[in-house]
């Protein structure tokens, strides 16, 4: 591989990462911020899922292996599938409060 | 590159403090729930970040294992609030 595409491919590795932790350090705030359980969960389910997301993106054009980028893809599935069944049970349990 | 990466896990560590001072501080069982699911979330970022770091899959396996164990967990306690709520009515 050529080095322009490795410094483009790494500068954009780069900015996934910043921004999938910015959204991870955002989520958390909101937690302090917000005032009902249901507007905390609404503040923080969906920055993490990006944020897993972007972290997966930053992660899979720095790796080289095929297996180790199976797995990256593996959580990101798992993250994208359970989150929302979690985020509806317990919007369920909560109730209105 | 390592130093990017050290920051982003600084940023991540920053964002995991917050979210477990939210646990420990007083607060409602279901708030307590949402907030370790985002910690989940949180070192899932983490464990993909440090994979990206050292080029290994060793960290993967764990974020594998970590998505399936929160989501149970966050079933489970689910269930556990509807459930208590039911018998007080």
């Amino acid at each position: 591989m050529s080095d322009v595409v490795r410094t483009v491919l790494d500068v954009i590795s780069i900015v996934a990462f910043v921004v999938g932790a910015l959204l991870a350090l955002v989520a958390s705030v909101a937690m302090h911020r917000f005032t009902s359980t249901r507007s905390r969960m609404h503040a923080t389910t969906k920055p993490a899922t990006l944020g897993v997301s972007l972290c997966a993106l930053g992660a899979v054009l720095q790796l080289s292996d095929a297996s180790d980028i199976t797995k990256v893809a593996v959580v990101v599935v798992l993250q994208l599938v359970t989150a929302p069944l979690a985020a509806h049970m317990f919007g369920r349990s909560v109730g209105g409060k | 590159m390592t130093t990017v990466e050290n920051v982003v896990l600084a940023v991540l560590a920053l964002a995991a403090i917050t979210t477990v001072w939210r646990i420990v501080r007083r607060s409602t069982l279901g708030d307590r729930a949402v907030a370790f699911d985002l910690l989940t979330a949180i070192i899932t970022c983490a464990l993909l970040v440090s994979a990206a770091r050292i080029d290994d899959g060793l960290p993967l396996d764990l974020a594998v294992m970590l998505g399936l164990l929160g989501f149970l967990t966050a079933v489970t306690v689910a269930r556990f609030i509807e459930s208590r709520e039911g018998e007080e009515q």
